[in-house]
């Protein structure tokens, strides 16, 4: 996803830098001056091959970068057959519940927030729903969030690949302490836990 | 043209009750814009709030309960009661004008808008006066969040209530635009000779009348499920949160369009005046004008990439697309500038402050298009940032841009230039140090609608950097208002037209008398006072 | 054709592309139903337009269109002020408010838009 995220940024910074320049250097280069004399420039108003260019180069760019977009999505979308882990996370107001299945119910609000722990380089299947209102299920060092949505339960796989503790937050207004519903994900290497699955779950 | 034959007309009275009982739509224009800028300054001022609120983390100048009325009520008020209806208002005092007519089709209609207007937005910030206050769940609602088992205030109520009214008057307003558009335009003004602004109207009146009933309904639906039983949204009965979503955004997005066409046709009169040339591109812009509309109505659930239960390659392919119209358009301004003779007055530099800001909104809308991107930033400062770019950064912009261009035919007056150039370089400047940085917050991980942030990282400073941006904001309105003051006491007399302008309004007095025309120019093209001003350039 | 009715008719094509074309690619029945509508209505303005327009009397678009005719050349008198309106505002939302606050405002709001419907009438006479 951050290849998502690279390309977008340099074809956009590209775009509003050529863009700005054209505005920025008509304003300059053709601004009226002291010595205007209130006479008329050159009074055109159409250029077809003109006009046509920047209609489909336009066009071009962005089924470009849609097509682009598409495969990105579908490799972040995509769900393997067989998660290593799963867990059953479940938005309320105002905390979360992480359930693994054959596993711990760890649950946790803004006095504690609950923890959710994840083996590196394997994959975790989500399923996510709420028990009340809308929240979102965000950790920004993913780069991805999901909404909890009661009556709907969605699912997608995480398969972190680096090791540490990620801030996450609920995205989605949810009431007076949407601010403070926050949680962790803790990524440790498989051996560390299978470790914390079969010990305390700390 | 030496038509002296007197309209009979009653006389137009200057009381009070003249104005309570007008159906001019010049009149009723400065009606509209007038509260809509009282509506800015409210809306304003609670963003000031919210400003100081964030300034720092862990702050405590407002409960939270207060917060989420604060950012509520502005939302609400920007969106509904700000952007869109000063630009119906600017429309209904420029439509017949531009097309050479008396008044509107139904003026009497006409009036019954603006009033429901005024009523529905008094109506919705009526709900702070309540027990549980106004209603505090953002300008979307969304349910079961503003489901009666959880926001039991009537604030919520009376928000629902509100918004109907000036949903049903804005309706109302369109039918009005349309109607006379096509039925009342002088001899010669055929459609393709019409003012661009116009043409950005009658799209803009399109988008209303497609968007606008998914609204009406959801809103009835909402208020049956708080008040009569009802379970719509309720899936503990059947119903379907995402169904409120569906229904919000179908609206909610050509809305979006509402209160961005009629910038774009606000930029494309005063450009090409200032620029000393024809608008470039006539053609292509009204095309890109409705294929940004169509398209407009096929986008919606790009707001609801993150539920995970949407089509995303339909919406997100759809998004793109709205991008090259809008690219067309740019494009057809930077035309119109090119080898001109660039006369950066006030109005102006509020047009080139638009395209620049807009610019940057609208990179940052194709970024948000793409699913995978939108998973990062929905709901985040990423999307304030976007959606200020493009209604603060262009709408109120070009806003600040037609009061500067249109008030001394309005009014008589002319503002003060100085002045106006210090409120657009407040403006420009506060403007952008108060939302750049959002972009970064967002991505930091800052979510969006909350009283209060983790110190992390660069989020202290960058919300410290945005509050002292928003106070130069500030500074910019009060010099607004000390211009339209000082130049209001000075009184200079205007001319017809003292711009140099191309489109009929500046055909007649400022302000214009009560039946608009005395007599008109001949009309060829879609600058008939300039081929009045310049019958040498004239086609025979 | 005039200008105005096609460009109503060809948003109504386009209105109707667009419905069966997301019915097809996603099955979602809120959206199809709401893009069908659209279609529906801009299917049935834009044919009532065109019969109508037969009939029409679009004066910009004439090509006899007299341009030197007199201006301001108006059909009857002409007011510029009514109760109408306000009065008509008040009563909608004295009704609307009045199911959010009190059943006897809702009833003031209908009292006063009957008043107002019987003076619209005397006056249209």
């Amino acid at each position: 996803m951050t290849s998502d995220w690279v390309l977008f940024i340099a074809c956009g910074a590209g775009v509003a830098l050529l863009v700005w320049g054209l505005i920025l250097f008509a304003v300059f280069r053709w601004r009226v001056r002291s010595s205007d004399d209130g006479g008329l420039p050159p009074q055109f108003s159409s250029n077809n091959v003109l006009e046509i260019s920047w209609t489909l180069i336009p066009l071009a760019l962005v089924i470009a970068l849609f097509v682009f977009t598409y495969r990105v999505e579908a490799r972040v979308e995509a769900v393997t057959p067989r998660p290593a882990v799963s867990v059953d996370v479940t938005g309320f107001r105002w905390g979360w519940t992480f359930a693994y299945a054959g596993g711990p119910t760890i649950t946790g609000t803004a006095l504690a927030p609950p923890q959710l722990v994840l083996p590196a380089g394997e994959t975790t299947r989500i399923s996510i729903t709420s028990s009340d209102v809308n929240h979102a299920f965000w950790v920004p060092a993913f780069l991805f969030k999901r909404d909890a949505i009661p009556g709907l339960v969605t699912t997608f796989d995480l398969r972190p690949v680096e090791t540490g503790t990620f801030q996450g937050h609920c995205a989605e207004f949810c009431g007076l302490q949407h601010a403070l519903m926050g949680f962790t994900v803790r990524v440790v290497s498989p051996a560390d836990y299978t470790a914390w699955l079969h010990g305390g779950h700390t | 043209m030496s038509a002296t034959t007197a309209p009979r007309i009653e006389a137009e009275s200057n009381d009070l009750l003249g104005w309570l009982t007008t159906t001019d739509h010049k009149r009723i224009g400065i009606l509209y814009l007038t509260t809509s800028l009282a509506y800015f300054a409210v809306a304003g001022l609670l963003a000031i709030a919210i400003r100081t609120q964030l300034a720092r983390p862990d702050n405590a100048v407002v409960t939270p309960e207060q917060y989420a009325q604060l950012f509520t009520l502005h939302g609400t008020a920007m969106i509904f009661l700000v952007v869109a209806p000063f630009a119906l208002g600017l429309a209904n005092f420029l439509i017949p004008l531009q097309i050479g007519a008396a008044d509107m089709a139904f003026p009497r209609l006409n009036a019954t808008s603006y009033w429901m207007f005024l009523f529905g937005g008094l109506t919705v910030f009526a709900g702070a006066a309540t027990n549980e206050g106004a209603a505090g769940n953002g300008w979307t609602s969304y349910a079961p969040l503003s489901e009666i088992a959880i926001s039991t205030g009537l604030g919520q109520d009376l928000w629902i209530v509100g918004i109907f009214l000036v949903s049903v008057a804005t309706i109302l307003t369109a039918i009005n635009f349309v109607t006379t558009a096509f039925i009342y335009r002088a001899p010669g003004m055929t459609m393709w000779r019409i003012p661009i602004f116009t043409w950005e109207m009658i799209a803009t009146s399109l988008l209303i009348f497609m968007a606008f009933p998914s609204l009406a309904a959801d809103l009835e639906l909402l208020f049956v499920d708080r008040n009569l039983g009802g379970h719509a949204f309720d899936p503990a009965y059947g119903g379907n949160a995402l169904l409120w979503q569906h229904l919000f955004w179908f609206f909610g997005h050509p809305e979006v369009y509402v209160m961005i066409l009629p910038y774009f046709g606000v930029v494309s009169e005063i450009i090409p005046v200032f620029s000393r040339k024809p608008i470039f591109g006539y053609t292509g812009l009204v095309l890109a004008a409705f294929a940004i509309a169509g398209l407009s109505m096929g986008v919606w659930a790009h707001h609801m990439f993150t539920s995970g239960a949407v089509d995303d390659p339909f919406f997100s392919a759809v998004s793109f697309l709205i991008a090259v119209p809008t690219g067309v358009k740019f494009f057809n301004w930077i035309a119109t500038m090119w080898r001109g003779r660039i006369v950066l007055a006030t109005p102006m530099l509020f047009c080139i402050g638009f395209l620049i800001n807009f610019l940057l909104g609208g990179v940052t809308g194709v970024m948000i298009a793409s699913p995978p991107i939108d998973f990062q930033a929905h709901q985040s400062y990423f999307i304030v940032a976007h959606m200020h770019y493009v209604l603060g950064g262009g709408s109120l912009f070009a806003i600040f841009a037609a009061l500067f261009f249109w008030w001394p035919k309005m009014f008589g007056v002319k503002l003060d230039e100085t002045l106006g150039k210090v409120c657009f370089w407040l403006l420009f400047v506060g403007f952008n140090v108060t939302f750049f940085p959002m972009h970064l917050s967002g991505l930091y991980g800052m979510a969006r609608r909350v009283y209060t942030y983790p110190a992390n990282g660069p989020l202290p400073e960058l919300n410290m950097i945005a509050t002292i941006g928003s106070y130069v904001m500030l500074l910019g309105v009060l010099v607004f208002v000390w211009d339209v003051i000082v130049s209001t006491r000075r009184h200079e007399p205007v001319p017809d037209d003292p711009w140099g302008g191309y489109s009929l309004e500046w055909a007649t007095s400022s302000p214009p008398p009560e039946h608009n025309f005395d007599s008109l120019p001949p009309i060829h093209s879609e600058r008939p006072v300039f081929d009045a001003r310049h019958p040498e350039l004239t086609p025979p | 054709m005039s200008v105005g009715v096609r460009l109503f008719l060809s948003s109504a094509l386009f209105s109707i592309v667009i419905a069966v074309a997301y019915w097809y690619l996603s099955h979602e029945p809120t959206g199809t139903f709401l893009l069908g509508v659209m279609a529906f209505g801009l299917s049935f303005a834009s044919g009532y337009m065109i019969l109508a327009e037969r009939d029409a009397n679009l004066v910009g678009d004439k090509r006899d269109a007299d341009p030197d005719a007199e201006t301001g050349v108006l059909v009857g008198t002409y007011s510029l002020h009514s109760p109408l309106p306000l009065w008509s505002a008040l009563s909608i939302t004295c009704v609307l408010v009045g199911l959010v606050i009190s059943p006897a405002l809702s009833a003031l709001g209908l009292v006063g838009g009957l008043v107002l419907g019987v003076f619209f009438i005397l006056q249209s006479r």
